[in-house]
């Protein structure tokens, strides 16, 4: 009796609180605004970073995140990467559920340590701290807190509240706290007004905060990230990582500091000078001298990633990379500096922020930003760009992963900003040129010659130099867009150069081409260029458009029919032009011979987001054309 | 006894005879000049690298902890001939852990050869530094190093030797790797006081299967021991076992296959017996006695054999409103799928008990199903967890009562005398749906008999039906209405990916998925979508303007065709695995616009796969009054196809590729 009596009072008074008492975090005390087209709302985020000396920093990140749904699950995990410069010491998190009330505190043991090296050729000391409450009542909020320490003054935090799309924000703070004496540098994307200095005994406290940000929704060919939403980088002054020091005010600065990193590092062994002047010594022509030597280089070497402690930004010396035949990308690049020193051959080690869509150098705010290294050799009236990881890509040319963007010069004198080359309509081009013959099966047997160039040889020569020449096969035989077919043979010739093309030959047989349907036969006689590009309407679209690659491909196609057809209908000329390219393709019937020819640029640029519509359109109308077919009729037999 | 000799000596040339290119008396660092003579190999012209030999040994010995040890060696020389080869010179080697506690791997060498100026130089490994250990969880420790100065045509070689106190990992040796391999050779010495079980797979036949018997004096001695004299010694019978392969071709990846692992040739152990002169006992067991086993451990299912009045509260509220027992069984089921995460989609066993899976309202799909076999027997229904592999996890073994070949748990209820198969731990799946990937091979009910499952993807029918009528005027405008009732599993997909992109971004893809640039979509409807146990309804009304033309040309398919063959390649060396038997029907009708005619119909044909008809296209067309009707058939009775049958599939699929492409051609009256 007495029990149950215990139980109605803890009853009551539970029900009596879940209603009276919602949590902190309740869901209902969201803004509305907040909620649309959201996955995930921060409610609160403190960032603290201090500065305590150069050789000593601590980030604390306190946040809330209210999860709305199963797509908001990416939020709330926490993933905190740790190695010897980056110490993670605490970890703190709490659940609570929609009314806010609190669930679960995680359990030190709950933290998992898990390696975060990955890749058969990675040796590192990555590692990282991960947990998550793993909960599916939606809406619930977690909670963390986050402590990291760094023993060096290279990395200072980025504060991007909203980091994702369908994230909104309630509030967002980050605060930076140095010593009087020193100073930080900052540069802020689409945040208004100044941060908030204050001032307390030997420190100085500087905040930025902002409240109240709706979602916003990725659109497709979009802005860079930082262009959408309030975003403030930093970075320091003096800074200091083991026992190099420098300034990061100019990039002249950081220059020092990474050329003293490296400094030193470029005796090579008595075997590797002399086969650096057996190559280049009878060789005048300085291009040809330079391509011969990281020819060299290429085929005594290979790229294995050694990232240990400040190894990650230290290039391992010449010395070790001739004796071991492999290096990472800082390794292989001051190696093929020292080769080329010894041929009297001055290069520059330069770092890049490498990827296809690697985002942006903010080059008017110095800081490390980059994540490879190259090598540039400044000639008289130009540079040759090497790339030095790469077994395989011609001396000079750069490809998607590092072309047409900000890259960092490091010379003795320091650090220089420059871009890279940008490839563009005259470079990435497809030349193919098609003589075809359909037989009264309706299969079509295919010679295709095709050349391509710049960006848009790089996937072929990905193809053709990391696959045997059975795997080609099987990979073509998934890629062309046909629905049966054979590789009788294929070939493909290589034209290394600054600017490299690949030729391409194809023999091929495709079975059921064309569709007879009693005496008609259709056939499409653009057979190896459709364009696959489509895109949804979008009637509110918002962002600005940013097509980044351009290109021109050119098509002449000529098919063979078997005898005793007739036209009945054949495609109009088709003459598409916008301020996105233009295309043009033609069909003639002569006797029995289709001929094709297509021809389309396309653009690059950046474009208001009103355009989009006429975007779609033009993708349509090329997507529509690309597929119009020849109909033709069987002569009645008399 | 010169009689025996004599015979031995027959028998050792023959042996020299058929095994001519036998690798096995290969020596670490014997390499001349004339290893890299080779630059390509006859087993395949195409190799980035070729193993010339692997060789590996596992044998018992006494161990110095009191106990006995697997001791592992193995060598391994491989030439690359290439820059894509260079993958084969980065090595990791995986070692069981046991909290502190690690396998040992010792004597590490590893050495690259390569011709300079004619002459062979080698360089060494530094075991010192250049080996990195990465512990990657509790269980498992990575080893990893590479060799250094390797360029094409480098002959690799390494040994190693593992020591461990794990006696129920018996290394397995796969046969067959990433690269061809010209002798693949493994030993393994068995004492007769252990029994392990073989599970052999694979295509290649052995070119050496054989034992020979020895005797063999066991030492134990425990260093750690207070009692000098603690040292036993014991002899007894080994089996010594030798296996071996000859030019074994590199692993081909394929589509359509469930999992490589079903298809290499390897061999692999189970610790079954420790016999006499030791303490008998019988290590791996029958099916029912796992199965019992099963149900006694706390990590799987002692917590099932209680009463669990703890979740009579629970229960009875999500049960409070159902009258059947069906119906029970459906909101217990509905509760769990609903309410709880999956942390983890394999494993069998629990990290918490249920009580915390409860109160944290997550857990792996095996905590989270026995939670399911719980409530439900709380709920008063016969409810038994079953274990099972996924479909990318491999085969299992029906005979041997093998743990580690299953990775998956869900449950099985027996309502009114019917059994259902229940998976409360993927979110939008229907009650007594499973995933796809679990129907594999045989699974296991964990209860007193341990009644197999066959869990076959042939049981597993994929019903899709599409209607389109059509109207179209006399200018050619056209308007039609698309309804359509995809396949269970395709209707799973859908939910999925309209939770993930929204309903709006999924109409977006179907409208610009196949319509032309002057389509409009109007009326999208979905039913069902709430609805997890039936399939989904899609219906809307397109339009399309017309170019007023004097023959209008018509695909009947309205893109709802295959589209392109799903069999790419030209050849096939596995089986076809697909993922189910289907039956899709699609019927259309179209009426004929005024002041036209028909000028062509495609003809009405029956495709077949075989004679049985386990694969079959139907395509009936045909006119009446003013409507053409089309109604086509595509069905499969059969799931798994064999390699011979491959070009026959791949050829099915190439003449409906053909038949749906055909036109409907309407001509204007003069």
């Amino acid at each position: 009796m007495y029990k149950k009596i215990v139980t109605a009072i803890v009853f009551i008074f539970s029900a009596l609180s879940s209603v009276a008492a919602d949590g902190e975090y309740a869901v209902s005390k969201i803004p509305p605004a907040l909620l649309k087209n959201a996955d995930a709302v921060l409610r609160v985020e403190e960032i603290k970073f201090q500065i305590f000396s150069t050789k000593h920093t601590e980030e604390s990140n306190h946040y809330v995140i209210t999860i709305l749904n199963e797509n908001g699950d990416f939020w709330a995990e926490l993933y905190e990467y740790y190695d010897k410069l980056r110490e993670v010491s605490s970890v703190e998190g709490t659940l609570y559920d929609a009314t806010g009330k609190q669930l679960k505190k995680m359990r030190s043991k709950d933290l998992e340590d898990l390696s975060g090296s990955s890749g058969s050729s990675l040796f590192d000391d990555n590692r990282l701290k991960r947990h998550n409450f793993y909960y599916k009542v939606y809406p619930y909020t977690i909670e963390y807190t986050v402590n990291i320490s760094y023993n060096n003054t290279l990395f200072f935090p980025r504060w991007i509240p909203q980091g994702r799309e369908k994230f909104s924000v309630e509030q967002s703070t980050v605060s930076i706290i140095c010593p009087s004496d020193y100073e930080f540098r900052y540069k802020s994307f689409n945040y208004t007004g100044d941060p908030v200095v204050t001032k307390e005994k030997n420190a100085k406290i500087t905040s930025w905060a902002v409240k109240n940000m709706p979602a916003i929704s990725r659109e497709i060919y979009s802005p860079l990230w930082h262009e959408l939403t309030a975003t403030v980088i930093f970075g320091p002054t003096d800074f200091q990582i083991d026992d190099y020091k420098g300034n990061m005010n100019s990039w002249l600065g950081f220059g020092k500091f990474t050329y003293a990193l490296k400094d030193g590092r470029d005796q090579l062994p008595e075997n590797v000078k002399q086969a650096v002047h057996q190559i280049a010594d009878g060789i005048s022509n300085p291009k040809e001298k330079i391509s011969r030597l990281y020819e060299y280089m290429q085929k005594n070497t290979r790229y294995v990633s050694v990232q240990l402690g400040i190894g990650g930004w230290q290039p391992f010396d010449a010395k070790y990379v001739a004796s071991k035949a492999y290096g990472d990308c800082k390794a292989l690049a001051n190696y093929m500096y020292s080769i080329l020193k010894e041929a009297g051959i001055p290069s520059c080690y330069t770092l890049i922020r490498a990827g296809k869509n690697a985002g942006y150098i903010t080059d008017d705010f110095p800081s490390q930003q980059f994540n490879h290294v190259i090598l540039s050799v400044p000639l008289q009236k130009d540079t040759m760009w090497l790339e030095c990881t790469s077994q395989t890509i011609p001396a000079g040319y750069l490809g998607d992963f590092t072309c047409d963007r900000y890259a960092l010069l490091i010379d003795e004198t320091g650090g220089h900003l420059v871009r890279t080359p940008k490839y563009g309509m005259k470079e990435n081009v497809e030349i193919r040129n098609i003589k075809a013959t359909l037989d009264d099966e309706a299969t079509l047997k295919i010679k295709a010659e095709t050349t391509y160039g710049g960006l848009q040889q790089d996937d072929y020569h990905d193809l053709i130099t990391s696959l045997s020449k059975d795997k080609v096969k099987e990979a073509l035989h998934e890629q062309l867009d046909f629905a049966t077919y054979e590789i009788k043979d294929f070939n493909y010739k290589e034209n290394k150069s600054w600017l490299p093309t690949i030729d391409e030959s194809l023999d091929i047989t495709v079975s059921n081409y064309a569709t007879i349907t009693g005496k008609r036969l259709f056939i499409v006689p653009n057979i190896m260029t459709r364009t696959r590009r489509k895109l949804p309407a979008d009637a509110e679209r918002k962002h600005d458009l940013d097509l980044g690659f351009e290109f021109k491909d050119i098509d002449t196609v000529e098919i063979e029919l078997p005898a005793g057809y007739t036209p009945e209908a054949i495609p109009s000329d088709a003459k598409i032009e916008s301020k996105f390219g233009k295309y043009s393709a033609s069909v003639k019937l002569a006797g029995n011979k289709i001929t094709y020819y297509r021809h389309y640029e396309h653009y690059s640029g950046r474009f208001p987001a009103k355009d989009y519509a006429e975007l779609v359109k033009f993708y349509e109308a090329i997507y529509k054309a690309d597929r119009s077919k020849v109909v033709l009729v069987k002569n009645e037999t008399p | 006894m010169k009689m025996k000799k004599i015979f031995l000596i027959i028998i050792t040339c023959a042996c020299l005879k058929a095994y001519g290119q036998d690798k096995s008396a290969l020596k670490f660092g014997d390499i001349s000049e004339k290893d890299f003579a080779q630059k390509v190999y006859a087993i395949d012209s195409n190799a980035n690298a070729v193993v010339i030999t692997d060789i590996g040994s596992s044998k018992m010995e006494g161990s110095s902890k009191g106990w006995f040890a697997l001791v592992y060696k193995r060598f391994r020389r491989i030439h690359i001939l290439n820059k894509n080869g260079y993958d084969a010179a980065n090595v990791a080697i995986n070692l069981y852990a046991d909290g502190k506690d690690e396998e040992s791997l010792d004597k590490l060498k590893a050495v690259t050869y390569n011709l300079e100026n004619g002459k062979v130089v080698a360089t060494k490994l530094d075991t010192k530094s250049g080996v990195f250990k990465n512990k990657m969880d509790n269980h498992r420790v990575i080893k990893k190093f590479t060799f250094p100065n390797v360029k094409e045509g480098s002959i690799i070689e390494y040994e190693y030797t593992i020591t461990s106190d794990y006696l129920f990992n018996l290394q397995p040796w796969e046969f067959q790797g990433e690269y061809p391999t010209l002798w693949s050779e493994y030993k393994a010495a068995i004492p007769n006081f252990y029994k392990y079980v073989f599970l052999r797979q694979g295509y290649k036949g052995f070119t050496i299967d054989e034992v020979k018997p020895k005797r063999e004096i066991f030492m134990i001695v425990d260093h750690k021991s207070q009692y000098k004299q603690d040292a036993m010694s014991l002899e007894t019978e080994v089996s010594n076992f030798r296996w071996a392969i000859k030019d074994v071709p590199a692993l081909k990846k394929e589509s359509y296959t469930y999992t490589i692992a079903n298809h290499i040739t390897k061999i692999d152990f189970q610790l079954s017996e420790q016999v006499e002169p030791l303490q008998p006992e019988r290590i791996m067991s029958s099916w029912p006695e796992v199965s019992k086993k099963l149900m006694a451990v706390k990590d799987f299912g002692l917590e099932l054999t209680e009463d669990n009045y703890w979740l009579n509260d629970v229960v009875n509220s999500i049960v409070k409103d159902a009258t059947t027992t069906k119906e029970k069984a459906q909101k217990i089921y509905t509760y769990l799928r609903d309410n709880y995460a999956c942390t983890r989609n394999y494993g069998i066993f629990v990290e918490q008990n249920l009580r915390n899976v409860e109160k944290n309202k997550s857990g792996t799909v095996a905590e989270i199903n026995l939670l399911l076999v719980a409530m439900l027997k709380v709920a008063g229904i016969a409810t038994d967890p079953v274990i099972l592999s996924t479909r990318s996890h491999g085969n299992t073994y029906y005979g041997y009562p093998v743990i580690n070949q299953y990775n998956y748990v869900i449950a099985r209820a027996n309502i009114g005398g019917a059994f259902f198969l229940l998976d409360a731990s993927q979110s939008r799946l229907g009650f007594a749906r499973l995933p796809l990937y679990a129907y594999n091979s045989f699974a296991r009910v964990i209860n007193l008999a341990a009644d197999p499952i066959e869990l076959k993807a042939i049981a597993v029918n994929e019903a899709k039906y599409t209607n389109v009528s059509v109207a179209l005027d006399n200018k050619g405008n056209l308007n039609g209405t698309m309804q359509q009732t995809p396949g269970y599993y395709e209707s799973f997909n859908i939910r999925n990916l309209i939770k993930e992109k929204g309903l709006v971004e999924f109409q977006k893809a179907v409208v610009t998925s196949f319509m032309g640039p002057r389509t409009t979509v109007t009326d999208f409807k979905i039913d069902s979508l709430d609805l997890y146990e039936s399939n989904l309804f899609i219906k809307y009304n397109f339009d399309e303007k017309g170019e007023n033309e004097s023959i209008l040309y018509v695909n009947p398919y309205f893109g709802q065709g295959l589209g392109d063959n799903p069999f790419k390649s030209a050849e096939r060396v596995y089986p076809v695995e697909m993922p189910y038997s289907m039956d899709q029907t699609y019927t259309m009708q179209i009426e004929i616009p005024d002041g036209y005619t028909v000028d062509e119909l495609p003809n009405t044909i029956t495709l077949k796969l075989n004679d049985k008809g386990e694969g079959k296209f139907e395509y009936k067309i045909s006119q009446s009054g003013s409507t053409i009707s089309l109604r086509s058939r595509l069905v499969f009775t059969r799931s798994l196809f064999n390699p011979n049958e491959y070009q026959a599939l791949r050829q099915l699929f190439d003449m409906v590729g053909k038949k749906q492409a055909e036109q409907i051609v309407f001509k204007k009256k003069k």
